[in-house]
C-alpha cells in the first residue's frame, strides 16, 4: 500500500539493513503543501534536518527548508542555493549541540509516483561526494500521490530505494 | 522499536520502594507500633482478665515481597502481621482479640479502626500500618495459621478465623523463577509497573480499581521474561505489551442473570487458601472499566514498540504510566555529529 498524502501522519521508512527513518507528522504536512497538484505549480525543494537516535540506530527527520531567497524554481527544475540553507543547517546544529544535523535533499515531482531522474541521480551523487554528513544522506521526492525515499553513502554512491513501512 | 529500557529503568528507580533503603519512616513506625503493643498488651489482657498473649510479627504483603512502589499521594502503608500464640477456640470471635489489639494500640496515633482484614494505624502525615490479626499454627489442632476477619457489631457470618498463609502465598508467587534470577527481578520490575498503572488510570477508593494483590497474581499468571539471553538486557517493553495482550486475552463472558447480559471478567485466584477470585467484589461496570482501560494500555505499549523516535515513544508511555515516566529533551535522544556542510543542489 502507497502512503496516502491526504493525511498527515508521520511516515516511515525503512533501509535495506533494517534501519528505519522516520519523517514527523509536521515534516509531511509541510512537505505535502508543495506537492505540485495545481498545473502551474512550480518543483520545490530544501534540506532534511533530523536525529541519528542513539538508542536505536533509527533515524528521525523533524524539520526540513523549505524554498528561500535565492532559489530558482521552474514547473521542471529547481535550482537550490547553498547560502540560506547551509544557514539554517548550521542554526539548528549549534542548538541542539550537534545532535539535529543535515540528513539530505527532497523535492517535488509533477508526478504521482515519482521517479528521480538523470539530473537528480547525478547530482545526489555528486553531493555524496562533496557534502559533509554524518554516515549517509537521504533523498525524498515529493509526488502529487506519494512520497519516495533513496539513500546512499560515501562508500555506495548508487542510491537504493527506501522501502515504506506501513504506520497506523 | 524505540530503544527505551533505559527510561524503563529510571521510571522503576523513581517508584521503587525499596526494602532496605529510603523508607526509614515506614521502619520506624512498623518499630514503634511493634513496641506499644509489646508495652500496653498485658495490661490490656489484665484489665479483661485474659491470660496474658505475646504476638510474634511478620512482615507481610508487597513489603515482604519486595514488589512495594510509592504511592501517589503520600499515602504509604504497611502490612504487619500478628501472631498470638492462641487456638481459634480460645477467642471464638475473632473480633474480640482485634478489640485487644486496637485498645493498646488507641490514642497513640491520629486514629486507629478496626477493618474487615485487619486493624489500621493511621498517622498524621498520611502513613499507616495495617495489622493483620493471627491465630498462630502451633497453637491450633490442624496446625494452621488463621486470620481474624470482621468488625465490630458486624454480623456474625462475617466474624470468622480465616485460613489464611501469606507466607506460603509469598513462596508459591516466586517459586516459578526458582533458577532465574533475571526473569524474577524483571517479574517484580513489571508488578511495580502494573501497579503505578493502576494507580494513575483508577480512582483510588472502593473497589473501583483491580487490587495491587490481583495485578500481582494476574502478573504470576501471564507474565513471560524477556531478556537477552547472552546479554541479559531486559526488555520491559515487550514483555509488559505481552502480559497486557495476555490479560486481555484472558477475560471470559459468563452470563449473569441478575443482569440478565453477558459479562466480561478477569480473574485473579489467589494461590493459596482459601483460593478465592481476589476481583470477586468488582462490579460488572467495573469489570468493564478495566478491561477498556487494560486495553488502552495495550495500545499505548503496542504503539510505543512501533515508533521509531524515543522521545514520541516515552511521551506515549508516559500518558499511560503517569509523570514519573521520563520525557527526554530530543538532544538527548540523538548522537552528536560533526559540522555538517550541505552543498549546492539541482533537481529536475
Amino acid at each position: 500500500m502507497t502512503p496516502n498524502l491526504e493525511s498527515t501522519s508521520p511516515l516511515v521508512y525503512q533501509l535495506s539493513d533494517g534501519r528505519r527513518i522516520k519523517l514527523t507528522a509536521e515534516v509531511v504536512a509541510r512537505l505535502q503543501r508543495h506537492a505540485q497538484h495545481a498545473p502551474d505549480a512550480a518543483e520545490a525543494g530544501g534540506v532534511l534536518l533530523g536525529r541519528y537516535l542513539s538508542d536505536s540506530d533509527d533515524l528521525v527527520v523533524d524539520d526540513i527548508t523549505e524554498p528561500l531567497p535565492g532559489d530558482k524554481r521552474g514547473r521542471y527544475f529547481f535550482h537550490r542555493a547553498q547560502k540560506n540553507h547551509q544557514q539554517a543547517i548550521e542554526q539548528a546544529w549549534r542548538a541542539s549541540n550537534g545532535t539535529r544535523t543535515y540528513l539530505g535533499e527532497w523535492h517535488t515531482h509533477p508526478e504521482a509516483r515519482p521517479t528521480p531522474s538523470c539530473i537528480d541521480t547525478c547530482d545526489w551523487r555528486r553531493k555524496l561526494r562533496q557534502d559533509q554528513y554524518f554516515e549517509r544522506l537521504f533523498f525524498f521526492i515529493v509526488g502529487t500521490h506519494e512520497v519516495r525515499g533513496w539513500s546512499g553513502s560515501r562508500n555506495r554512491p548508487k542510491p537504493i530505494a527506501l522501502e515504506p513501512l506501513l504506520v497506523s | 522499536m524505540a530503544t527505551v529500557q533505559k527510561y524503563f529503568d529510571l521510571f522503576h528507580d523513581k517508584i521503587k520502594l525499596g526494602r532496605f533503603d529510603e523508607e526509614d519512616t515506614l521502619r520506624d513506625k512498623r518499630r514503634i507500633v511493634r513496641e506499644k503493643l509489646l508495652a500496653n498488651l498485658p495490661g490490656v489482657f489484665e484489665k479483661h482478665k485474659e491470660k496474658n498473649l505475646v504476638p510474634t510479627f511478620r512482615d507481610q504483603g508487597s513489603y515482604a515481597m519486595n514488589t512495594g512502589i510509592k504511592p501517589l499521594e503520600g499515602d504509604f502503608d504497611i502490612d504487619q502481621g500478628v501472631y498470638f500464640e492462641s487456638s481459634v477456640t480460645d477467642y471464638p470471635d475473632p473480633v474480640v482479640l482485634k478489640e485487644r489489639v486496637h485498645e493498646a494500640l488507641d490514642g497513640h496515633t491520629k486514629k486507629v479502626e478496626i477493618r474487615r482484614p485487619c486493624v489500621t494505624v493511621f498517622y498524621q502525615d498520611g502513613y499507616h500500618v495495617d495489622l493483620a490479626v493471627y491465630s498462630c499454627a502451633s497453637a491450633n489442632a490442624d496446625k494452621q495459621d488463621y486470620l481474624a476477619m470482621g468488625k465490630v457489631g458486624s454480623e456474625e457470618k462475617y466474624r470468622v478465623w480465616q485460613l489464611s498463609d501469606p507466607t506460603a502465598l509469598t513462596d508459591k508467587l516466586f517459586e516459578r523463577f526458582d533458577g532465574d534470577d533475571t526473569g524474577r527481578k524483571q517479574y517484580r520490575r513489571v508488578i511495580r509497573f502494573m501497579k503505578r498503572w493502576k494507580d494513575v488510570n483508577f480512582v483510588s477508593s472502593g473497589n473501583g480499581a483491580p487490587r495491587g494483590i490481583g495485578l500481582t497474581v494476574n502478573t504470576h499468571d501471564y507474565f513471560q521474561p524477556n531478556y537477552d539471553a547472552t546479554s541479559f538486557k531486559l526488555d520491559d517493553l515487550t514483555a509488559l505489551r505481552d502480559l497486557a495482550q495476555a490479560m486481555l486475552d484472558a477475560f471470559t463472558s459468563t452470563w449473569v442473570f441478575a443482569e440478565w447480559k453477558f459479562i466480561r471478567r478477569l480473574k485473579a485466584q489467589l494461590l493459596v487458601t482459601p483460593f478465592n477470585d481476589v476481583y470477586e467484589k468488582m462490579t460488572s461496570k467495573q469489570m468493564e472499566t478495566f478491561e477498556a482501560k487494560l486495553q488502552e494500555l495495550c495500545d499505548a505499549l503496542n504503539a510505543a514498540i512501533k515508533e521509531v523516535d524515543t522521545r514520541k515513544a516515552c511521551q506515549l508511555l508516559r500518558n499511560v504510566f503517569g509523570d514519573d515516566f521520563d520525557v527526554p529533551e530530543e538532544s538527548e535522544t540523538a548522537r552528536p555529529t560533526p559540522p555538517p556542510v550541505s552543498t549546492h543542489s539541482q533537481s529536475a
